[in-house]
This record gives C-alpha cells, sequence and structure tokens, in this order.
C-alpha cells in the first residue's frame, strides 16, 4: 500500500520538474528561427495596431490627379488608381486581415483541442466517430465553406469566422488526440484514476499542460495559413468591403494596373508574405525546439 | 478488415447526408425568393406580377414544404440530375461535369509537378540531416508555405506574360494555359510533400531493412533507392490524394484570377449570380467529392500496406 502510494507521487514530482526544465531550455535556446520570427510579428502587429497614427495620409483620401504615381518623397509607395497613398492604405489595411486569422486561429486551437483530448480520454465508439469526422473534414478546402457561408449570408466577421473555423478545428483536434493517447498511459495519469480525481481534473490538470507546447507550435504555423486564406477571400471581394482598405482587396484593385504600376500588386502582397512568414517561422522554431528537447530527454 | 471498411463506409454516407441537407437548404434559406431571383434574371422588369412569380414557385416547386423538396432534389441528384442553373439556363450536372474536368486537370498537373520537385528535395534533404541541402529546403519550404499564391499569379504573369510574353495570362486554350496557374497552385503542396518526404525518409534510413541492406554490402545510395523509396513515398501518395481532394475546389482564387472555368470560379460565379441550384449541386459535388476520395484513400491505404498500421500505431 505504502510504496503504490508513492510511487505516484515521486513521478507527478518528476514531471513537474522536467516540465520546469523544459520551459528553461526553450527560453534558453531559443531556435534563429523563432528569434527572426518574433521580431517580424511584433513589426508587423505594430505596424497594424498602430497603423492610424503611422499612416501619413488619410487611407480614404482621393486624389485623382496624381493617380498610379510611382514612389516619391512625398508618396513612398506610390499612389493607386484613385490617387490614395499606398502606404498609408498598406498600414491600415491589415486589421481585418490579422485580427480575422486570429480570432479563427483561437476557437479553433481551444474546439479542436478539447475536442481531441475528450475524445482521446472516452476512447471507444466516440473517439471512433471523432476522428472519423476529422479524417473526411481535414481535406475539405475551408475556402469553399467560406465562399458558400458568405455567399448565403452575406460577408460579416461572424460568418467569416464561423465558416472558417467548421473546418479549422480538425488538425487541433487530430494532433491533442494523438497528444492525448501518449500521456494517457502515464503513471500520473493512472494515479489520478485510481484516486479518483475527476475528470475535468485529470483534463486541464493533466493532459491539457502536456498538449499545449505542440499545439501552439502548430497554431503558429496555421495562423499564416489563415491569413493567407483570409487574404485571398478579401481579395474575391468576399472581405472588406471597397473604399476601406484591406491586404488582400489592395491585391485585386491594383490587378488591372499590373503593367502601369506593378508596385501596387507587389506591396501589398509582400505584406501578407512577411506576415505569415513570420508565423510559420515561429511555429517552426517551436517545433524544432520541441523535437530537440524530445531526442534530449530520451 | 471489413469492419474497418464498413465502418468507414457508413460514416461516409451519414457525412455526405449532411452535406447534401446543408448544401439544399441553407441556399434557400438566405431569404430571397429564388422564384422572384430568376424571373428578374429573365426578364429586366423589376416590377414583377405576382401571379407570373407564383406560377414559376409552383413550377419549380418551391410553395412545397423543405423536407418534400429535399427529398425530390436527393432523388434526382442521385440519377445525376441537380436541376437547370438559373443564370445560363444550362444542367447544373453537366456544368460541374465540365467544371471538374478542368479542376482535375489543373490539380494533377499542380501535384505532379509538385511530387517530382518534392520526392528528390525531400530525399536529398533526408540523406544529411542539419546538412546544407536540409538547410536549404526548410527554408525553401517556410518561404512557400509563406506565399500567397494570390500574390505568385500576379508577378508570374507579369514576368511570363507581360514582359517576357511567352506564356498566356488567362483562359484555358491549351496546354500553354495550364503551366501559369499549375505554378501558383503548386507552391504549397510542394512545400508539405517535400516535408513529408523528408520526414518518412527519416523512418526509412532509420530502418532496420536499410542496415541490413548496407550489411549485405550495398552502397548507401543503393539501399535508398532500392528499398527505401518504395516505403518512403507511401506517406507522400496519402498526402497527394489529401491535397488532390483539396484542390479540387480549393483553387478558386486561382481559377478567377487566370479566368479558368473550373469548379472553384464555377462554386465562386453562383454565389454572385446567386444561382442557387448552382450553389447546391456545386457545394455538393465539392465537398462530397473530397470526403469521398479521403474515404478511397483511407480505406486503399489499409489495404495496400497492413503492415503500417502496426509500425505507425504511436
Amino acid at each position: 500500500m505504502d510504496t503504490r502510494m508513492t510511487a505516484p507521487r515521486a513521478s507527478l514530482q518528476d514531471a513537474r520538474s522536467s516540465r520546469l526544465a523544459d520551459a528553461y531550455a526553450f527560453v534558453a535556446s531559443r531556435h534563429w528561427t523563432f528569434k527572426v520570427g518574433s521580431a517580424l510579428l511584433v513589426l508587423v502587429l505594430a505596424m497594424v495596431f498602430f497603423a492610424p497614427w503611422l499612416a501619413p495620409y488619410d487611407p480614404g483620401a482621393l486624389n485623382l490627379i496624381s493617380r498610379l504615381r510611382p514612389p516619391s518623397a512625398e508618396h513612398w509607395l506610390g499612389t493607386d488608381h484613385l490617387g490614395r497613398d499606398v502606404l498609408s492604405r498598406l498600414l491600415v489595411g491589415g486589421q481585418f486581415t490579422v485580427t480575422i486569422s486570429a480570432i479563427t486561429v483561437v476557437i479553433s486551437l481551444v474546439l479542436g483541442t478539447l475536442i481531441g483530448v475528450i475524445a482521446g480520454r472516452a476512447g471507444g465508439l466516440l473517439d471512433e466517430v471523432a476522428m472519423r469526422v476529422v479524417d473526411l473534414l481535414i481535406s475539405v478546402p475551408d475556402v469553399v465553406v467560406a465562399i458558400f457561408l458568405i455567399g448565403i449570408f452575406g460577408p460579416s466577421y461572424f460568418t467569416l469566422i464561423f465558416s472558417l473555423t467548421l473546418v479549422g478545428w480538425t488538425p487541433y483536434a487530430r494532433l491533442a488526440r494523438a497528444l492525448t493517447k501518449e500521456v494517457n498511459s502515464r503513471e500520473y495519469i493512472r494515479a489520478a484514476e485510481v484516486l479518483g480525481m475527476k475528470r475535468s481534473f485529470v483534463i486541464f490538470r493533466h493532459i491539457i499542460p502536456n498538449t499545449i507546447r505542440p499545439i501552439a507550435a502548430v497554431s503558429f504555423l496555421r495562423f499564416g495559413h489563415k491569413l493567407i486564406t483570409v487574404g485571398g477571400l478579401s481579395y474575391l471581394g468576399l472581405g472588406v468591403q471597397p473604399p476601406n482598405p484591406d491586404w488582400g482587396l489592395m491585391l485585386a484593385e491594383a490587378q488591372p494596373y499590373l503593367e502601369r504600376a506593378p508596385l501596387l500588386m507587389i506591396a501589398p502582397g509582400a505584406v501578407i508574405f512577411l506576415a505569415a512568414l513570420s508565423v510559420t517561422w515561429i511555429g517552426h522554431g517551436m517545433e524544432i525546439e520541441r523535437r530537440g528537447a524530445r531526442v534530449a530527454g530520451q | 478488415m471489413w469492419k474497418v471498411a464498413t465502418q468507414r463506409v457508413t460514416i461516409l454516407v451519414v457525412m455526405l447526408f449532411i452535406v447534401s441537407v446543408v448544401a439544399f437548404c441553407l441556399p434557400l434559406m438566405s431569404g430571397g425568393d429564388p422564384a422572384r431571383t430568376i424571373l428578374l434574371s429573365r426578364v429586366s422588369d423589376l416590377n414583377l406580377a405576382p401571379e407570373a412569380v407564383e406560377a414559376l414557385r409552383r413550377e419549380l416547386g418551391l410553395d412545397r414544404p423543405l423536407a418534400a423538396q429535399y427529398l425530390a432534389w436527393l432523388g434526382s441528384a442521385l440519377q445525376g440530375d441537380l436541376g437547370y442553373s438559373f443564370a445560363t439556363r444550362q444542367p447544373v450536372a453537366a456544368e460541374i461535369a465540365r467544371a471538374l474536368g478542368v479542376s482535375i486537370t489543373l490539380a494533377l498537373s499542380a501535384l505532379g509537378v509538385a511530387l517530382l520537385v518534392a520526392l528528390p528535395l525531400g530525399t536529398a534533404a533526408a540523406m544529411r540531416p542539419g546538412g546544407k541541402v536540409d538547410g536549404f529546403t526548410t527554408l525553401l519550404i517556410q518561404t512557400l508555405v509563406a506565399t500567397p499564391e494570390y500574390w505568385f499569379a500576379p508577378v508570374s504573369i507579369l514576368v511570363f506574360a507581360i514582359w517576357l510574353g511567352i506564356l498566356p495570362s488567362a483562359g484555358w486554350q491549351n496546354w500553354q494555359s495550364v503551366i501559369l496557374p499549375a505554378m501558383a497552385l503548386m507552391l504549397r503542396p510542394m512545400a508539405y510533400f517535400t516535408q513529408v518526404t523528408r520526414a518518412a525518409m527519416r523512418d526509412v534510413l532509420e530502418a532496420p531493412y536499410i542496415t541490413a541492406a548496407r550489411a549485405r554490402g550495398l552502397s548507401m545510395n543503393q539501399a535508398v533507392v532500392h528499398h527505401g523509396v518504395r516505403n518512403g513515398s507511401l506517406p507522400v501518395v496519402t498526402f497527394f490524394a489529401l491535397w488532390f481532394a483539396g484542390l479540387l475546389g480549393g483553387s478558386v482564387v486561382i481559377e478567377v484570377i487566370f479566368a479558368i472555368p473550373g469548379m472553384g470560379r464555377l462554386l465562386y460565379e453562383a454565389v454572385v449570380n446567386r444561382d442557387v441550384p448552382m450553389l447546391q449541386g456545386g457545394f455538393v459535388a465539392i465537398v462530397g467529392l473530397s470526403i469521398v476520395i479521403n474515404t478511397i484513400a483511407d480505406v486503399l491505404y489499409v489495404v495496400i500496406n497492413p503492415a503500417m498500421r502496426g509500425s505507425h500505431g504511436h
């Protein structure tokens, strides 16, 4: 009886200290892509959220006399087909894409993790059904779901976020379920079960903390993907409505002037690319470190 | 084996049913009277006679309860009849078949080239982890994943169609018009294929049968070619199916940019034209096909290689 009681406790402490050690290793030896990616992300976020103070001109101010001007001292990135300052529009135009993508990622992450963890804990039929649904939904293009729902309910924040979340939760669920299965057989989980802990306690105290880091890495990678998807929807005119600036919309509006003013198309695309690249690098850095920590821990 | 197959098929059928209900009912509940929309598209007179609207509604069966309408639609859909487009007045099923042919060609060209690049690149990266090729490959993957295809496409139009004038900038006439859109579509799958190939080859290279082959006196390259490539490409095949399913409708932005009459553009135009039958049919076709392809790939994977279930069960 005594040994039974002490063994789980010892392993509980092991888990705690190793998690601390992991966290320390994580901070101390960050991968370079993580550093560069975070710097880039901070830059992009600062640009997007301080845009109203940073923008040199009113992003909506028309000036039909100076249309499609090349870059100059007054207009660093030139002007668009209505004579509006491209730099100002670029700065302000990120709010929609970044906000929608971020909210979508957070909701998908919470939903997917919960479904995955519960399926992984419950096992049996529930697990089987949940995972088969994930298998089937994971290849359904989210753009198609979004276009269908926006076509019916019209473009709005809610429709966009809802339609992107509808299939967006699947990768998190798959990963969370796999991680849960891995942790399920650990001694401290068995100990908690033997001690008669509540299901929710086991899930929130033991399982979820174990899934956070891999899922964080994946969510940064998915964030980049969402930025591109939302930009694409807005390119199709299914996001922000015209007078307001938006990166995807700016790309679409630049299309007819491709030859006359290539910068008009290159600039907003480059910003989407940099934003997506920053989070992809962060996610990649986290993945590398997680794998590194795992190899070291074995 | 049979248990797995029946289970997958059951869930497939249930999912298809849900998708078809959603696809049929949502466009009808979106407010706006389809009968009015049709009449408005036929005659440009805004003052429609109420009797005419009523007559058309009865003719289309729109006055019946939604469930009855759904069952009638499902019945004819199962026989390959999805009704007539409001916009073009052509049978929806025929339009979808045509668009599907285009999208399949586009998806297969993009994924085929992506695979041709990714397999050798991923293998080369896996041979020396942490080496120069591996580092370059990783950077390339990150860059490709972050590149918006609707940014790459206009740039490629600018370079190859406008400045160099060697490829068409839009349309779907001959094999040349496939090149630019396929290039734009292949970026992300190429990145993921390379990543999967690299991971699969790492697993393979550490497998005992490679050591055994080396012990029998084969060189590393021989061992990889004879034993590694076949095993390493299995996960890639699953990935290929996933991407193929995803690209059938997911290439919508590229199809719109290049004016390609594929599935994505069909759905997009159905939205723009408020073309209810086309929206219903197009959505069912895209989502249904991606689900079906996925199930087939899943079952095939198990059939081809039952051993994988054991070795990959972690």
